[in-house]
């Protein structure tokens, strides 16, 4: 595939997000019009009293605005951390969760969930869950001798998820059927709908850190999508980094999952969509990636929160959307990932 | 298909009766249409999910075998000492069983009753639990509205018509009262209801599900009722667009969140100081489980939404209907604890 | 010299593969490592490259011991040609030379302009500029091995290491790839290459060692021990002498 001016994909990706900010902020469930969204966030600005009811303002700044945010910081770091992790494993089917991340998370948020924990403590045990996860899935796949250390790691994360995906079902089987349950079900679907302004600030550490780590090592990145050895050859020493990106990659998808539950597709599709746009090469790929991600969930996040009176999980929205999508980039796709 | 044994002896056995004259009846048809063997002798029932379990505990503690879950210390306050400490059970509802049917034999319950929904789903599960046990499997109608009945049907399955008769005229009761005083309240003037479920609030029940009932029975206007289903998740701006005038909650950590969250602050409800937290000591008064227990929510939350029409005292009324169902008579602090939406 | 290895034994933790292997490498000089597919090249290969370590004896670089010899500091001495592969991603061609130069920057800084010169240079120096810009995935098989031999180089190392380059390679591929190692020594570079063919070794190598079974059996000049002796003996089958030095050559002898 040939790849077109150096800038045009990151310039395209950055379009498409501002253009999804835009749409982003003027939709919603209860009307605001442009001229009072500009005006509410202009007051916001300079700190001044907006002169609209309570309501508008708390709509704009209070609700809308953090679930942009969210949804932006979300998609990117998962699209980030599929990225990395694509690159990482030499596989283009791998997504941020092939470790266990979300699994762990999602069994972390589960037990919150079972003994009735304050949102805080959900979301933390959730964050833990995750990395938890991933740490027991690195040390037994560093643990195993012999073979390749990269296929170890990936058959033992789809094991130790397997063994986690059965303590979710066990804590679901023992919930209270009438409170707890839905609750479970609903989280497991992945929504951005509770979102507060508080939120964005526990997840601003974890992603801007991790995805942070990840920008700065995306030219080694080129490097590690090589055969292990070939790498090493190279002068990269595989260890230390394969744990420095399985980290960075873990703390954003670990983040991303206590705030907004399961949101799966977004870290498989969208480095796909960035690599038809930039090329493979990781320099150019992972911001691009992370632009993209950030609109993708953005885009679909408006969907969930406009289409009807009740929220569509995201779960269910990037499951509907990545399918098609997917199969079609596997039709084009014959003659190798470009 | 083979005829139902029981059906048939029970159908000749009655027809003994008949000539008889006068022995108690041996057949009782349940809430399905289904005609359930009813044992000579019942010592022993066991309830098919937490619904079941408080119906019959209200009305014949004594045949209680046991509860779905184990209950917590503060809720066995309020329950019989002897009988709300009835060890686990486990449940019998479809796939997600998790009472085993050999240890439901082991337990020998003479009768299962499991009150809830009537549909095919629940008659099938009836027809093979009891196909695979033996035992006769009743299934009872969980809708507010059918209270009365379902006391009646049950009365007949276990002999005690009198307590039931009691317990369905008390429900009849107030059900009638209730319509009659909400008839008065002219359409616009019905309170606008948002029911908050979840530690954030944003779980709700659609229009109809069983979640909401209450809301229905009171004539409120139920905010998320414009498309029907079960539970749904929905955001807070959908819910500032509906800018409910009440908001009545079973979530203790939501109650007290939404009144310091600014975001929550410009909805009226919260604005107006109407969000209400429901009571749950023993059993939940507005929602969960969906049995008899939400009966004297339905004063609770009348009390709330139209205080002009609902001058009773609720701690009064409090007090009769523990008794009544409940088989204890709270204190005053006790009482105060339950309203307070402790547990 | 660059690259010795003394006593050394080789293979994987708790399986040796071979034993009693004296070589060194010195700048200017190729050395052809020689023998039948199965014999231990590859692995003797990977624990020269300090990819595997030694089961005994030692691998020394510049004097030092490889294995104390941090990755980065390695890759700046030893460029490694692997086997024609098709990589996971469709990198360009100048991406893929431009990788050579990992070891001469930091983990968390990118290429430097000078890097780009080198990799350009590199590019170049194979007559590979048309394709810089295509897919590295899109191109032959000859030309592949050739941007890896660019990558190598770009490395700027003072060994260079060749796990069988002419293996996948049809034969005009074959003679240009050996035309391009002869010219890495002329340029005062170490070479080190595997191969299973001995007229390859004896066209390209000064020095020839065979290997069977994880023992080296001769080493030498080319000359001496690429003999149809060696040979038969190396092989296990019969050989036929072609032709006369300097066109000397061999092929597998079936009457």
């Amino acid at each position: 595939m040939k790849h077109r001016s150096p800038l045009l994909g990151p310039a395209l990706a950055l379009a498409l997000l501002l253009a999804g900010i835009a749409l982003a902020f003027s939709l919603g469930r209860y009307p605001v019009p442009p001229g009072d969204l500009l005006r509410i966030l202009v007051a916001r600005l300079t700190n001044t009293p907006s002169g609209l009811p309570a309501a508008s303002e708390a709509v704009v700044l209070q609700i809308r605005g953090p679930r942009v945010l969210a949804a932006i910081l979300i998609g990117s770091a998962l699209a980030s951390a599929g990225t990395a992790f694509q690159g990482l494993f030499r596989n283009p089917l791998v997504s941020p969760d092939i470790l266990g991340a979300s699994s762990g998370a999602a069994l972390g948020a589960v037990i919150g969930i079972f003994f009735s924990l304050p949102i805080l403590g959900i979301e933390l045990l959730s964050f833990a869950g995750g990395l938890l996860a991933v740490g027991l899935v690195y040390v037994i796949g560093s643990g195993l001798r012999g073979g390749d250390t990269v296929l170890t790691m990936v058959l033992t994360g789809v094991v130790v998820g397997a063994l986690l995906g059965a303590g979710i079902g066990l804590i679901k089987y023992l919930a209270d059927p009438y409170n707890q349950l839905p609750a479970m079900t609903f989280w497991l679907l992945g929504s951005l709908a509770g979102i507060a302004p508080a939120d964005i600030l526990t997840l601003l550490v974890p992603i801007l850190g991790g995805t942070a780590v990840l920008l700065l090592l995306r030219w080694r990145m080129n490097v590690m999508s090589l055969p292990e050895e070939e790498a090493r050859a190279l002068g990269v020493a595989t260890g230390p980094l394969r744990a420095a990106i399985v980290a960075a990659a873990t703390l954003v998808t670990s983040a991303s999952v206590a705030a907004s539950g399961v949101v799966g597709w977004v870290g498989l599709v969208v480095p796909h969509l960035a690599r038809f746009l930039v090329g493979p090469s990781f320099p150019r790929l992972l911001p691009t990636a992370a632009i993209l991600g950030g609109a993708y969930l953005l885009l679909i996040d408006t969907v969930a929160r406009t289409a009807a009176s009740v929220e569509i999980p995201l779960g269910i929205l990037t499951a509907v959307i990545g399918t098609p999508f997917f199969i079609a980039l596997l039709a084009r796709m014959r003659g190798g990932w470009s | 298909m083979f005829p139902d044994r029981r059906i048939v002896l029970g159908g000749l056995a009655s027809a003994l009766a008949a000539v008889g004259g006068e022995a108690a009846e041996t057949a009782v048809e349940d809430a399905a249409r289904r005609s359930v063997a009813r044992p000579a002798t019942i010592k022993r029932v066991f309830p098919a999910g937490p619904p079941a379990a408080i119906l019959l505990y209200t009305l014949a503690p004594d045949l209680l075998l046991g509860w779905p879950r184990a209950n917590r210390a503060e809720e066995r306050e309020f329950l019989l000492p002897d009988v709300g400490g009835r060890p686990e059970i486990g449940r019998i509802t479809g796939r997600s069983n998790s009472a085993n049917l050999e240890a439901v034999l082991a337990a020998k319950p003479d009768l299962i009753i499991d009150v809830g929904s009537t549909g095919p789903t629940y008659v099938s599960l009836a027809e093979r639990v009891q196909s695979q046990t033996g035992i006769p499997y009743a299934l009872l109608d969980g809708t507010l509205a059918r209270t009365a009945e379902t006391y009646r049907t049950l009365g007949r399955l276990l002999g005690r018509e009198r307590d039931a008769e009691e317990k369905a005229t008390y429900a009849e009761a107030l059900l009638a009262h209730i319509a009659q005083r909400v008839a008065t309240v002219p359409a616009d003037r019905r309170p606008r209801v948002y029911y908050a479920r979840g530690p954030r609030g944003l779980e709700t029940g659609r229009g109809g599900s069983i979640n909401v009932e209450s809301l229905d029975m009171l004539g409120a206007v139920n905010v998320a009722g414009g498309t029907g289903g079960g539970l749904a998740t929905v955001s807070l701006e959908q819910v500032l667009a509906w800018d409910p005038e009440v908001i009545v909650t079973i979530d203790r950590d939501f109650a007290a969140f939404v009144r310091q969250d600014p975001a929550w602050a410009s909805v009226r409800a919260v604005r107006d100081g109407r969000v209400h937290l429901s009571p749950k000591l023993p059993f939940g008064w507005v929602d969960f489980p969906p049995s008899v227990n939400r009966l004297i929510g339905l004063i609770w939350l009348g009390k709330l939404l139209y205080p002009a029409l609902f001058p009773e005292d609720l701690v009064a009324e409090t007090r009769a209907f523990y008794r009544l169902f409940y088989h204890v008579t709270p204190s005053d602090e006790g009482i105060a604890r339950v309203l307070a939406g402790r547990g | 010299m660059i690259l010795q290895a003394r006593q050394l034994a080789f293979g994987y933790p708790g399986r040796e593969v071979g034993r009693d292997v004296d070589l060194a490498l010195t700048p200017g000089r190729a050395l052809a490592l020689l023998g039948p597919n199965g014999g231990g090249k590859t692995t003797l290969l990977k624990t020269l490259l300090g990819l595997l370590p030694p089961l005994g004896g030692e691998v020394l670089l510049d004097g030092r011991p490889l294995g104390s010899t941090p990755v980065r500091d390695r890759a700046r001495l030893i460029g490694y040609v692997p086997q024609v592969h098709l990589g996971t991603f469709a990198f360009s061609v100048a991406d893929v030379v431009l990788m050579g130069r990992t070891a001469h920057h930091g983990p968390f800084t990118q290429p430097s302009a000078r890097d780009r010169e080198v990799a350009a240079g590199a590019i170049d120096r194979f007559g590979l500029t048309g394709l810089a810009e295509r897919p590295y995935t899109m191109i032959s098989g000859g030309e592949r091995q050739l941007v890896l031999i660019a990558r190598a180089l770009a490395q700027e190392p003072r060994l260079v290491v060749l796990d069988e380059p002419t293996a996948s390679l049809d034969f005009g591929n074959q003679g240009r790839v050996l035309g391009e190692i002869r010219s890495l020594t002329r340029a005062g570079l170490a070479v080190l290459f595997t191969t299973h063919d001995p007229n390859h070794a004896l066209r390209v190598a000064d020095e020839v060692a065979t290997l069977r079974a994880g023992r080296l059996l001769a080493h030498g000049p080319a000359a001496e021990v690429v003999t149809r002796a060696h040979l038969e003996n190396l092989y296990d089958a019969p050989v036929r002498e072609v032709g006369s030095a300097p066109n000397l050559a061999f092929v597998p002898d079936h009457s």
